[in-house]
């Protein structure tokens, strides 16, 4: 009886229908290789000598330094695996964070719609969208100086606001359900009807929501760092291809091809399982 | 009317010819294409603190003295002033006679726009306006407390036609200016932009635009200045003076392979139109300057000088195909970079606990033997900077080439014995903040400085990084005595070891030039009483005992002279400089027509 239950629900089939797709499994093994290497890195397991500046100066990539060392010395594949733990801190803390604000905020709106508390969030996210991101996050690091959180906190302050639109919309169609009308019939409190009726079905919307936040915030973060703005101490493909810039003119790629391959690897893998989950959990597909 | 395609379109490649041409009016002109890295900011000499902006300013007015354009080691000479100053006995008295028949040139600022002549009473006002807080004077501090009745003028609310005791224009041609105490710097200070002679109508007339529109009676008129570039034409009203090499230096062995024979006898300035443009990125200064067409002079950029340079060491040597189209010199910087500890922070510095204190000094002395200035120079300079003890740099004569070398020696067994003898180890070792600029460099040069420290058994996590979005930023936060170890690079404003001693001079700590706050009373006294000596060997011996305090002290991880490559086209007749003489030698540089350039 329950077997027959669990085949029927959403979720059953979706991961269902995600299993079938093999690009999106080979991605997600992808995306937990990298999280394997982070988890490491965390565990002090391996990429702990990142900051060592004990090799010759450019080194080729060799026995002892698998893909060589950049200009002070530092072995390069040691940084690139300290790098993949900062692109999941990053990653992970700006996707929760983002996506958990974006869906208070858009079902707030999207329960409220149209009185003033939706007026006032829509005002909120037209106001953040409407500022270029880069500078917003440029004006927040000089506002945060020695913050070492700033880049993230200039994520989360302009991400949000995607998930929110999204989950409004959401919102707005499921409250003229029945089962919502039922709730209401009987009497419970407006929380308790959106935060335990109408959130939890915008879940699929949150976890698709919060896979393509994931990979807009390494990315961001490479480029941030790139840019100076971002990572404050530690080490990031973005700055590891700030490092190149210099040194692909002096003809030494290893920096360079290093970070941009970890980062495009991870990227893809992550999109491409971003777009096997919304498959799966698109309800119209799932159902069909 | 129409057009057929094939005259439109050669309308407007004719239209884009010209557009991409020197500008209208130009046929026939010499022109000199000079680079830059950096835009400044203001014409107004007052505000000249740049290198950038004391190279325009030098062109465009008039200085008391000047470098010669070829001597080295550098030697000054008269400018504007007829001679080498008057000197009383007792060194406070300088009599200075300038030049008749100089005018400003022509501006709507003086009656009917005819540039009047330029007197000694301008001298007075241009120097008053130093001390005059509407100015907003960058320089200042060059003669702040030296000048005899000055600061009581300030005082009284800098009112011009109110007379200053110590700055007098006894008539209309002579200049005397009266010290508080000797001041033998003080002719060096007489060549910076900075005392750069201004009309009083043009500061009136313009008001806050004075900054880019600049009236004076220097070898070159402003045509344009914008954020990209400068162009600078003749001042046709320029003084005569033919160039007389041999006065200015000429050293035929180190100077006859660039041509410069050619302008005994000319009269400067030897072009029509100098266009300065400034290019902050290197490379794009580079790729502008190898496409011939465009800039004429550049250095090389560090990422490109393994391509460019054959030998970098003892003598720089350029690759074959380089040097057949480019003249190149190269030297020392006049200056250094040095890593300085700020001694107003208890943790590293001065400290109440007489205990504690020796501690840090030991803490600072194992620093200075972690570091690794030969790594440093391969890595940053390529191998091209000159690793000396101390702060008198190699350029200025004061040098000892045979000090001890034990304050540049990197010994980690040694730092690790200083920090155990002082009772340091990893738990109650102190967290150092290392500051400097978010850029690249500055971020690979905390790295470095930190892999040596975890080398003598620092914890890695106990010395952070201070980031900076801008040296604005970081200037301000190291003149609020606010980073504990403090990157800073020095550049001399005047040959003398004077200008990197005051470096240390305890009443000069922040917000002053002492970014290390080091306030030693035997340095402070020997800096005080060596300040008012003429050059002697008795005042060389006086700088470097105070050389030996700053070492024995640990106040300072000290310090490498860069070396600069500059290069220029061979049809250019030029001796460049970027520092000392800087701006000054633009006067002289020719360009040569085509095919007569030197082989």
């Amino acid at each position: 009886m329950n077997r027959s239950r669990e085949r029927t629900s959403l979720w059953a089939k979706a991961w269902y229908k995600l299993r079938r797709d093999r690009i999106g499994m080979i991605s997600l093994g992808v995306v937990l290789l990298y999280f394997v290497v982070a988890l490491g890195v965390w565990l002090g397991l391996w990429g702990q000598g990142w900051s060592q500046v004990e090799g010759p100066m450019w080194a080729p990539p060799g026995p002892k330094y698998w893909l060589g060392t950049n200009i002070i010395g530092q072995d390069i594949f040691e940084r690139a695996l300290y790098s993949t733990r900062t692109a999941f801190d990053v990653g992970l803390v700006v996707a929760v964070l983002s996506t958990l604000l974006g869906g208070l905020m858009g079902g707030l709106a999207g329960y409220f719609s149209n009185r003033w508390a939706d007026e006032l969030i829509l005002w909120l996210m037209g106001v953040l969208d409407a500022i270029p991101f880069y500078l917003f996050v440029a004006a927040l690091a000089y506002a945060l100086q020695g913050n070492p959180y700033a880049m993230h906190i200039a994520m989360i302050a302009t991400f949000w606001t995607t998930t929110a639109r999204l989950v409004r919309g959401e919102v707005i169609k499921l409250k003229q359900f029945e089962f919502v009308e039922a709730a209401r019939a009987i009497g419970l409190p407006r929380r308790l009807i959106l935060f335990r009726h109408i959130l939890p079905n915008t879940f699929h919307i949150l976890l698709v929501q919060a896979t393509i936040v994931f990979v807009g915030a390494i990315k961001s973060e490479v480029i941030l760092s790139f840019l100076g703005l971002g990572v404050t101490d530690g080490v990031s493909w973005g700055l590891m291809i700030a490092e190149s810039t210099q040194e692909v003119q002096a003809g030494h790629f290893s920096n360079f091809v290093t970070a941009s391959s970890f980062l495009f690897v991870l990227v893809m893998a992550f999109n491409l399982f971003a777009d096997a989950l919304q498959d799966a959990l698109d309800p119209r597909k799932v159902s069909a | 009317m129409s057009f057929h395609p094939f005259r439109l379109s050669l309308i407007l490649w004719m239209a884009l010819l010209a557009a991409c041409s020197a500008g209208p009016g130009t046929d026939g002109l010499k022109i000199y294409r000079h680079s830059l890295g950096g835009r400044p900011t203001s014409l107004d000499p007052v505000q000249s603190a740049t290198v950038y902006a004391n190279h325009l300013v030098v062109n465009l007015y008039d200085t008391l003295y000047a470098y010669k354009y070829l001597a080295r080691p550098y030697q000054l000479k008269p400018n504007l002033a007829v001679a080498m100053p008057e000197v009383s006995d007792d060194g406070l008295v300088y009599t200075i006679h300038i030049k008749k028949g100089v005018h400003f040139i022509d501006d709507p600022c003086f009656p009917e726009g005819k540039g009047r002549e330029v007197t000694a009473a301008d001298f007075v006002y241009s120097m008053k306006r130093h001390f005059d807080p509407k100015s907003r004077s960058q320089g200042s501090w060059l003669w702040a407390g030296k000048i005899e009745g000055m600061e009581a003028w300030k005082k009284a609310g800098a009112d011009y036609d109110r007379p200053v005791a110590g700055l007098k224009a006894l008539d209309r041609y002579t200049i005397q200016i009266r010290l508080t105490r000797p001041f033998p710097q003080l002719v060096h200070t007489l060549a910076q932009g900075f005392s750069a002679i201004v009309p009083r109508e043009a500061v009136e007339r313009y008001g806050r635009e004075f900054s880019i529109h600049p009236v004076g009676s220097g070898p070159f008129r402003l045509q344009t200045f914008d954020s990209v570039r400068a162009v600078l034409v003749r001042n046709p009203k320029y003084r005569k003076e033919p160039i007389d090499l041999a006065y200015e230096g000429y050293d035929p062995e180190r100077q006859a392979r660039y041509g410069i024979a050619r302008i005994q006898g000319k009269v400067p300035p030897l072009v029509d139109r100098l266009e300065i443009h400034f290019i902050k990125e290197g490379l794009s200064r580079w790729n502008s300057f190898t496409k011939g067409d465009e800039i004429q002079f550049a250095s090389i950029p560090r990422e490109l000088l393994d391509e460019v340079l054959l030998k970098k060491q003892p003598e720089v040597v350029l690759r074959a195909r380089y040097a057949k189209k480019y003249f190149y010199t190269s030297g020392l910087e006049n200056g250094f970079v040095h890593t300085d500890f700020n001694m107003k922070d208890p943790k590293i510095g001065y400290n109440p606990d007489p205990r504690r204190q020796e501690r840090n000094h030991a803490l600072r002395c194992a620093i200075r033997y972690a570091f690794d200035w030969a790594e440093r120079n391969r890595t940053f300079y390529n191998d091209m900077g000159r690793v000396f003890p101390g702060i008198i740099p190699p350029v200025v004569p004061e040098f000892d080439p045979d000090a001890s070398k034990e304050s540049i020696r990197h010994d980690p067994e040694k730092a690790r014995k200083l920090l155990e003898e002082a009772g340091w180890n990893a738990a109650n070792l102190p967290v150092l903040t290392y500051g400097g600029v978010a850029s690249v460099t500055s971020r690979q040069m905390f790295e470095q400085f930190r892999g040596w420290l975890t080398r003598i058994g620092y914890p890695k996590e106990k010395i952070q990084f201070d980031s900076y979005a801008s040296f604005g930023d970081y200037n301000k936060a190291v003149k609020q005595a606010k980073i504990m170890i403090v990157g800073m690079g020095w550049g001399l404003d005047y040959p003398d070891a004077e200008n990197t001693l005051q470096l240390f001079y305890g009443p000069n700590g922040s917000p002053g030039s002492n970014a290390s706050n080091f306030d030693d009373p035997e340095y402070n006294r020997l800096y005080e009483k060596s300040s008012v000596m003429q050059p002697s060997p008795e005042r060389t011996a006086i700088y470097r005992r105070m050389n030996r305090i700053v070492e024995d002290a640990c106040v300072t991880i000290s310090g490498l002279s860069r070396r600069y490559i500059l290069l220029w086209h061979k049809n250019v007749v030029s001796y460049p400089d970027s520092s000392i003489v800087g701006g000054f030698h633009l006067k002289y540089v020719d360009v040569l027509p085509e095919g007569q350039e030197k082989k």
